[in-house]
C-alpha cells in the first residue's frame, strides 16, 4: 500500500557509505548507496550474503552510523541527534524484528510486547491494553502467557511482530525475518507482515535472501558488493 | 520500564549462579553481623564493668593535679569536707545523676601477724557501693550465676569490717571472719594502723589487682588515713552511659560558674583495659570487614559480569527499541542492588538463627588476663548491622556499575551479533 510516493520520503538515504574495520584491514560494505523510502511501502532488500543487506538495514534502523552519507527521517536529519535522542527517536518511530526474534526469555508473550511501551513510560495498564490487542491483531491471543521457550519458531517471530507494531511506529524493520523458520512459516510471517501493513499502513522493509517471499512486495532492491544493483516496483 | 520485574525475573535466568552469590553475600553478612554482635557484646560486658565492676562511675572529679602530685601532696589535692559537701549540693539535683559518692584511695601494708604484703584499698559509703554495682550484671550473667564473685558489699553499721580481694586473702591465708592489721602513711606523713576484719573475699576481675586489692567504707579509710572528711575524688554515677558527655560539658560549666576548678574525667578514660580492648576489638572488625566485603563485591562483580555477557545480544535488542544507555545500567545495577538486599536478608536471617544457637549453649571462655570465665554471648548490634547493609548494598551495585556500563556502551550492533 504506497500511499505518497509523490510527497517528501519517509526515509531517504544518500551518498552512504560504511567502512569496517578488521583489524588494519577495511572492508566497504556500502558504496554510496542512495534510497528514499516512502511511507506505507512494503519493501525487500534482497541479494546474496555479504551484500550489505544487514549493514543497510542497521543504518535505515538508526542502529549504526554510516561512514558518509546523510540518513533523513520523516525530515529529521538524524545526524544532528545525540544518543539518547536518537534511541528516544527510534523507539517511537522505528519498530524491529530480528531473524533470532531476540525476545526476552524471562518475560511472557504479552510481556515482550508490552517492553518498548514501558520503555516509553506508558503506564502498565495502558501498555497490557495495547500489548492484547497487538497480540490479537498476529492471532496470539490464545498465548499471552506463555514465555517464548514455550512457543514455536512461526509463533515467537509473531510476537516479535506484535512487539514491533505495538509502538504505532512509522517504519519496521525485519532483517531476515525467515531465516529460521521453515517454508510454510516464512509465507506466514511474510504475508503476517504484509496484512499489518495494509491494515496499519505500516512501512515495512525487510531483507531475504528467499526469492520466493519476494512474490509479496511491492518493491524490491537488489543489493550486490555493497551496491544497489537493482529497484523495482513490482505492484 | 518495569525494571524491578525485569531485575528479578533476571536474577531467575541462572539460578544456580544467583544462588551461590546470594549464599556468598548472606554469608559473608552473617559473619559481620555476628562478630560485630560478639565485640558489642564485650564492648558492652567490659563497659559495665568499668562502670560499675571497678566502680569508676561515669565521671569522676577531682582537683586538678591529683592524678600527678596527689600522692606526693596529699594535703593539697585531696578534697576537704567542705569542698565535697560544696560539690554535692551543686550536682545532686541535676538531670541524669544517680549518685555522688565521695571516694578515697590509699595503699599500705596489710598483715596477718606472721606475713605482710601490700594492699590497694578503696574506701566508699556502703550505701554508695550498693547503688554503683547496680546494673553491673546483665540478666543472663545473673541467670548463669556468672562473676557471681565479683560482687562486693560492706556492712555501714561495722566499719572495721573489710572485704579483701581472693589473691590478697589466700595470700596472707585468712578465711572470712579472719583479723588482719592495715599499716598506712596518713596524709600528715605518719604511720597509722587500725585492725581489720575479712567479711568475705572477692574477685577484681583482673589477675593484675586480684591480689592486692581492699575495700573499705569511706569513715574507715579517712580514720585510717587521718583525713576526716576528706575525699581524693567525688564519682557521679549517671542513670544511662550516653549521657557520659553531655554531663561532663554540663557539669564542668556548671563548677566554673561556681568558681570550682576540677578535672573531670569520664569512665573510659580511666579505664585503659576498656580503650586497649576498644582499640583491638575495632581493628579486628575493620580487617574482617574489609576480607569479606572484598570477597563480596569480588563475587557480585563476577556474577554481575558473566550476566552481562550472556545478555549482550538482549541489551542490544533492548537498546534498539528504545532504552537508553542509562536505562540498560539500570537495570542491571537494581539486578545487583536486588541481589544484594536478598543476601543480606538471607545473612540477617542466618544471624538470628546462629546468635540464639550460640547463646542458649552455655559456652563460656577465660580471656587472657581475667580470673574468671566469661560467656560468650553474641549481641545483635543493630547500628552495625544497618550500617553493614547499606555499605553492602552501595558497594555491590557499584560493582554491578562497570561491566553494567560497558554493555550500555557496546555498539548495538555489535551487541545484537553477540553470540
Amino acid at each position: 500500500m504506497i500511499t505518497s510516493n509523490s510527497t517528501q520520503p519517509l526515509l531517504r538515504i544518500s551518498d552512504i557509505h560504511r567502512r569496517f574495520m578488521l583489524g588494519e584491514t577495511a572492508i566497504d560494505a556500502l558504496h554510496r548507496v542512495s534510497l528514499d523510502i516512502h511511507s506505507g511501502e512494503f519493501l525487500a532488500v534482497w541479494g546474496p550474503s555479504g551484500s550489505g543487506k544487514s549493514t543497510l538495514m542497521n543504518i535505515i534502523g538508526l542502529i549504526d552510523t554510516p561512514t558518509a552519507g546523510e540518513v533523513w527521517f520523516d525530515g529529521q536529519d538524524t545526524h544532528s541527534l545525540k544518543d539518547d535522542s536518537i534511541t528516544d527517536f527510534r523507539g517511537k518511530k522505528i519498530g524491529f524484528v530480528f531473524q533470532n526474534f531476540n525476545l526476552v526469555p524471562v518475560l511472557s508473550a504479552q510481556e515482550n510486547v508490552m517492553l518498548p511501551l514501558q520503555i516509553q513510560g506508558v503506564t502498565d495498564t495502558a501498555a497490557r491494553d495495547r500489548a492484547t490487542q497487538a497480540l490479537v491483531d498476529v492471532g496470539l491471543d490464545k498465548f499471552m502467557t506463555q514465555r517464548p521457550d514455550k512457543l514455536s519458531g512461526g509463533q515467537r517471530q509473531r510476537v516479535a511482530i506484535a512487539r514491533a507494531l505495538v509502538v504505532s511506529p512509522r517504519l519496521i524493520i525485519a532483517d531476515e525475518p525467515t531465516a529460521n523458520l521453515d517454508s510454510e512459516n516464512s509465507t506466514m510471517i511474510i504475508e503476517l507482515m504484509r496484512q499489518m501493513n495494509h491494515s496499519k499502513g505500516v512501512t515495512f522493509v525487510f531483507t531475504t535472501h528467499d526469492p520466493r517471499l519476494l512474490e509479496h512486495v511491492d518493491r524490491k532492491v537488489l543489493l550486490r558488493d555493497g551496491l544497489i544493483v537493482e529497484d523495482e516496483v513490482t505492484q | 520500564m518495569n525494571t524491578l520485574k525485569l531485575a528479578f525475573r533476571g536474577l531467575s535466568r541462572n539460578r544456580r549462579r544467583s544462588l551461590m552469590t546470594l549464599l556468598t553475600i548472606a554469608l559473608g553478612f552473617a559473619a559481620i553481623s555476628l562478630f560485630a554482635g560478639y565485640t558489642h557484646n564485650i564492648y558492652s560486658g567490659i563497659s559495665r564493668g568499668a562502670i560499675h565492676g571497678e566502680m569508676l562511675g561515669h565521671l569522676t572529679l577531682r582537683k586538678p593535679g591529683m592524678t600527678k602530685e596527689g600522692k606526693l601532696y596529699p594535703e593539697r589535692y585531696l578534697l576537704s569536707n567542705d569542698e565535697v559537701e560544696k560539690l554535692i549540693e551543686l550536682l545532686r539535683n541535676e538531670p541524669h545523676v544517680k549518685l555522688l559518692a565521695p571516694r578515697l584511695a590509699f595503699s599500705g601494708l596489710i598483715s596477718n601477724g606472721r606475713v605482710s604484703t601490700i594492699f590497694l584499698a578503696e574506701g566508699i559509703e556502703p550505701s554508695a557501693l550498693k547503688t554503683l554495682q547496680d546494673g553491673m550484671f546483665t540478666q543472663a550473667e545473673i541467670e548463669r550465676g556468672a562473676f557471681i564473685n565479683m560482687k562486693k558489699k560492706l556492712d555501714p553499721d561495722h566499719p572495721e569490717v573489710v572485704e579483701l580481694s581472693t589473691g590478697l586473702a589466700d595470700l596472707l591465708h585468712i578465711n572470712n571472719q579472719g583479723q588482719a592489721a592495715m599499716l598506712v602513711n596518713t596524709m600528715s606523713g605518719q604511720a597509722n594502723a587500725l585492725d581489720v576484719t575479712m567479711s568475705k573475699s572477692f574477685d577484681t576481675g583482673n589477675a593484675g589487682t586480684n591480689d592486692k586489692f581492699a575495700l573499705v567504707s569511706l569513715g574507715f579509710a579517712q580514720n585510717l588515713y587521718d583525713a576526716a572528711g576528706h575525699a581524693d575524688r567525688l564519682t557521679v554515677l549517671l542513670d544511662e552511659v550516653t549521657q557520659t558527655e553531655p554531663m561532663r560539658k554540663l557539669i564542668h560549666a556548671k563548677l566554673q560558674a561556681a568558681g570550682l576548678e576540677m578535672e573531670i574525667n569520664s569512665w573510659n578514660e580511666l579505664s585503659s583495659f576498656y580503650t586497649q580492648v576498644h582499640g583491638m576489638f575495632n581493628m579486628i572488625f575493620g580487617f574482617i570487614f574489609l576480607i569479606v566485603l572484598t570477597v563480596v563485591v569480588m563475587s557480585v562483580a563476577n556474577s554481575m559480569g558473566m550476566t552481562v555477557i550472556e545478555r549482550t545480544r538482549e541489551i542490544g535488542t533492548l537498546r534498539s527499541i528504545g532504552l537508553r544507555r542509562a536505562g540498560v545500567v539500570r537495570i542491571f545495577t537494581m539486578e545487583s542492588l536486588m541481589l544484594t538486599l536478598n543476601g543480606c536478608g538471607m545473612g540477617l536471617l542466618l544471624t538470628v538463627m546462629v546468635r540464639y544457637g550460640i547463646n542458649v549453649a552455655n559456652i563460656s571462655y577465660t580471656p587472657p588476663n581475667s580470673v574468671s570465665p566469661t560467656p560468650l554471648l553474641v549481641d545483635l548490634d543493630v547500628g552495625h548491622i544497618v550500617f553493614t547493609f547499606v555499605l553492602m548494598g552501595i558497594v555491590a551495585t557499584l560493582a554491578a556499575y562497570l561491566p553494567a556500563r560497558r554493555a550500555a556502551n557496546t555498539k548495538i550492533i555489535d551487541a545484537l551479533g553477540h553470540i
